[in-house]
């Protein structure tokens, strides 16, 4: 049974705009945004028109220039102005000739003048005539192009998403100019009516998984779409996984490069993150920095990072095993030490590791929710002044302090904080296994995260690949980042095997070819050397080159051999 | 078992089902027999097994859509291949018991002492369940990391014992004669029958079945690499009289590696790399039981027969493992002697039958 509002925003124009002006003015009471003008056609002065539009989400120069053009200017069209045309369809001839809008729209029912007004167009309706105009006059503030927040680079562009998802999709585009660059729309959520975009280059995209994005996006029935996170929620594969199967960044070459590997990119309005899929758990780890430094620092950055990850899952639990349960796998130094520290301390290792962590936690999230200046504060007095408190009271060791700030710094180490949070969650059951049941707690533990892990996909690729399933072409992107100029081909969740590029390893011009460009001389190690000289080199070049048979080295010996005995 | 793997996969499930004991439990049993020609042994027994898993192929081969049970069934009807369910179900309940005296062993003795060996069954249990939830698919992926496991705890051990490595220590070879290193190659034939039994259920699931005899003879040989060094260290460190005197003398070799001063103690960093592998052949023979499990009593899908399958199993790990004495008797004798009376006898049957029964693998094909 469809209700009075549904049934009001089915109608129809009608040819009498009292009638639509009620309707609409039903639909919108109560709201103070909302701005009602009345104007009259330059040509037509007995012509009513009324203009709706929602104040605060338009721009107010796109609305003065629609009025300036409907109130001032005579149309071109003469059929326009005589009325040749019925007054049916003004609205379709003031869209044709008389409006200077890039984007006007001919609408014939109330739900779409409705949507075009939440949408931040106005609506203008016209006495007579059962068509309105949709003219686009989306503006209000918008917070301007910054460097992201979340991901910040040392060498790389720094501009980062906005909440506009047209600013985000010509962010992409800008970077991207290929025709085969697609932007598909749509909208989800009832109330909120959030635009979304899914974004892939056809061709490079896998077959398929363009259509599986858009069947699960389809399937959301939700009212309201606020943040990227909801789709990202509603749309991924193990949705009990602590393990995120969908990357967000708010990086647009983040993105750019994602649309390269034939991945999607998911836009979603009033959001800088936008999601990507399909991803790899090995995603998270790595940062825009990886491809615009030398790939040798690439590399060890990336390493460094693996490290980091290693450490923040592990490092409590290890410790806490050791000390608990296999003191004599610490080398006998260190444990003197670390018994000194823990002489006073009345809590089990466990105990102390959890409470530590708790305490960190709680460090970070004050620090993150407090006004800026008094968040660092709140750091520095949590981090400094606590913890030294904490171990003179005799209440942490001080050795406990070390592993969980050496825990804390290596989770912020990794690039992607949805992927330092999953490994957050997980290090917490490691750390109980490895404090009740030591290293076979540990061992267990860590093969039903691998398990899990292991089982995970993302809209159909291995989460945990190129590792296992170990994928040899893809290895060129994963533990070692390989200069570009070795890496040829795109990942293979990319359709098809496409040549990514192929430069070939770049070489220093050849002494011929410098002898070619017509200068008077080249440059040999420093020194300026003449023409007859470089050609003269490199025709020795040439015969050093020359491949020597195994026959006719051995024959030359012979003969070498023969002169010497005469 | 819908899921196909990848030869790769393959290769590295049968490396991580054979490796766990064969490095050390077995070298053990091996030395008290034949000394210093353990190594000999290994790698006689890893000849036969390539000679065995030449006709394991071949059999399976006849028809490549179905395992050892099946083909049962379509050459002799319904009730033998219950038949064949139920040796193989028993086959692996047994195979829990050498496999759980890897695991507990290694763990309980050298690090957990005071625990409860009903601790360490119920972990493995509970975890290989876990996994074997996932199926194939999932497990064959894990064995690849166990693979990289295997590589650095044997290059971890390579470092720290290389320097006290005396070849010398491996003459004279043949020193018991020619026939004893051949005759005690049996226990570690022993550990290749479990690799046997499960290739016999899984294969089917392997990618490309032209590819199997290729994969099946890498994955024996890349086995033999990593699987040899230890019985060759073992003697050359520890000498075989000491690797004689212990039940895990793997786990003796590797307290004995040493990085420098500083690092003298990092069997833990081995023995965590090494439970991914023990983990994987935990989940592997409990797989496998479940499969025979759920076929003896017709099932279609294995998950129902996951918890009866780790009880029982549980439950004889258990009773194996209480005891050493016991443990120690059942390895080097009944299991040795059932393990490969039950392998040989499969294999060698189906691939004998195989010839007269031509017309019916025909039309089942």
């Amino acid at each position: 049974m469809p209700t009075n509002l549904e049934l009001k925003m089915k109608q129809q124009l009608s040819e009498n705009i009292d009638a639509n002006i009620n309707t609409i003015n039903s639909l919108l009471e109560d709201n103070d945004d909302l701005v009602i003008r009345t104007f009259y056609l330059q040509f037509q002065q007995e012509i009513k028109c009324i203009m709706f539009y929602l104040e605060g989400i338009v721009n107010a120069n796109k609305i003065d220039s629609t009025l300036h053009d409907l109130m001032s200017y005579r149309s071109a069209n003469k059929a326009t102005e005589n009325q040749e045309s019925s007054n049916k369809e003004l609205a379709e001839s003031i869209q044709k000739h008389l409006s200077h809008n890039s984007s006007v729209m001919v609408c014939s029912n109330i739900r779409d003048g409705i949507t075009a007004i939440l949408n931040g167009d106005c609506l203008c309706i016209i006495d007579q005539s059962d068509q309105g105009l949709c003219v686009s006059s989306k503006g209000g503030d918008k917070r301007a192009v910054e460097e992201p927040m979340s991901e910040q680079v040392v060498r790389g562009p720094r501009d980062g998403f906005t909440e506009d998802i047209r600013t985000n999709t010509a962010l992409v585009r800008r970077r991207i100019k290929d025709v085969r660059l697609k932007m598909e729309g749509l909208k989800v959520g009832t109330s909120t009516q959030t635009t979304i975009n899914i974004s892939y280059i056809s061709g490079v995209v896998k077959k398929g998984l363009v259509e599986e994005v858009k069947q699960r996006l389809n399937k959301i029935n939700i009212d309201g779409i606020l943040e990227s996170n909801y789709i990202e929620e509603l749309i991924r594969d193990a949705p009990y996984s602590p393990f995120s199967t969908v990357m967000n960044t708010e990086r647009p070459d983040k993105v750019a490069a994602a649309l390269l590997e034939g991945r999607v990119a998911i836009f979603v309005d009033n959001t800088p993150f936008v999601l990507v899929v399909p991803v790899n758990f090995w995603d998270f780890l790595q940062a825009s920095d990886d491809y615009y430094l030398h790939y040798l620092t690439g590399t060890f950055i990336r390493w460094v990072r693996y490290v980091a990850f290693i450490i923040s899952l592990t490092l409590p639990s290890i410790y806490v095993l050791l000390t608990s349960f296999h003191q004599e796998m610490i080398p006998t130094a260190l444990a003197l030490t670390i018994a000194s520290g823990r002489e006073v301390i009345p809590f089990p290792v466990l105990f102390e590791a959890i409470v530590m962590e708790i305490i960190f936690e709680l460090m970070r999230e004050a620090g993150l929710r407090m006004p800026k200046p008094i968040g660092q504060a709140v750091s520095i007095v949590g981090s400094l002044i606590i913890g030294q408190a904490a171990v003179q009271a005799g209440v942490v060791s001080p050795f406990m302090v070390i592993i969980v700030a050496l825990t804390g710094i290596s989770s912020f180490a990794i690039p992607n904080f949805s992927a330092a949070y999953s490994i957050r969650l997980t290090r917490f059951p490691l750390l109980i296994a490895s404090g009740t049941l030591g290293l076979l707690g540990f061992i267990g533990m860590f093969f039903i995260l691998a398990i899990h892990a292991v089982s995970i996909r993302s809209f159909g690729e291995s989460y945990l690949a190129p590792a296992t399933p170990f994928k040899p072409s893809d290895q060129k992107d994963f533990v070692v980042r390989f200069p570009w100029w070795g890496m040829n081909r795109r990942p293979q969740l990319a359709s098809g095997k496409g040549v990514r590029q192929a430069t070939k390893k770049p070489t220093p011009p050849q002494e011929e070819e410098n002898s070619n460009k017509g200068s008077s001389s080249v440059i040999e190690a420093g020194k300026y050397i003449s023409h007859e000289k470089a050609d003269d080199n490199s025709k020795r070049g040439r015969k050093q080159r020359k491949t020597i048979k195994l026959a006719d080295l051995v024959a030359s010996k012979n003969k070498n051999d023969q002169d010497n005995r005469k | 078992m819908k899921y196909k793997i990848t030869n790769g996969m393959y290769m590295a499930l049968i490396i991580n089902m054979l490796y766990p004991k064969a490095i050390g439990i077995t070298q053990g049993s091996i030395a008290r027999e034949v000394g210093s020609d353990m190594w000999i042994s290994t790698l006689v027994a890893t000849l036969l097994a390539l000679l065995i898993f030449w006709l394991l192929v071949v059999v399976i081969q006849r028809i490549p859509e179905l395992d050892i049970i099946d083909h049962s069934k379509v050459l002799f009807g319904p009730l033998f291949s219950k038949l064949v369910s139920l040796i193989m179900f028993i086959y692996f309940v047994l195979s829990f018991g050498p496999i759980m005296v890897t695991f507990v062993y290694h763990l309980k003795d050298f690090f957990l002492p005071d625990a409860p060996v009903i601790l360490f069954i119920v972990v493995a249990v509970i975890v290989g369940s876990y996994a074997v939830y996932f199926g194939i698919e999932v497990i064959a992926r894990i064995s690849l990391i166990g693979l990289f496991c295997i590589i650095l705890l044997n290059t971890l051990l390579i470092i720290g014992s290389l320097e006290d490595f005396d070849i010398r220590e491996l003459l004279p070879v043949f020193e018991f004669g020619i026939t004893s290193p051949i005759l005690a190659s049996r226990h570690h034939l022993a550990d290749w029958s479990i690799v046997m039994m499960m290739c016999l259920v899984i294969l089917p699931t392997v990618n490309n079945d032209e590819g199997w005899r290729r994969s099946s003879m890498f994955g024996v040989i890349f086995s033999l690499i990593f699987v040899v060094m230890w019985p060759i260290l073992e003697t050359g460190v520890l000498t075989s009289q000491v690797t004689s005197q212990y039940l895990v003398a793997c786990m003796q070799m590797a307290r004995s590696a040493h990085i420098g001063f500083f690092l003298h103690r990092y069997e833990m960093v081995m023995i965590a790399f090494f439970g991914i592998s023990v983990l994987t052949q935990i989940t592997i023979a409990l797989l496998c039981a479940s499969v025979c499990f759920s076929k003896l009593f017709g099932s279609k899908k294995y998950h129902p027969a996951i918890l009866p399958s780790a009880i029982i199993m549980g439950a004889y790990g258990y009773w194996v493992v209480l005891n050493h004495n016991r443990a120690m008797g059942i390895l080097e004798n009944s299991w040795v002697t059932y393990s490969l009376s039950i392998t040989l006898g499969i294999i060698g049957f189906m691939w004998i039958i195989g010839f007269f029964m031509k017309k019916k693998i025909k039309n089942a094909k």
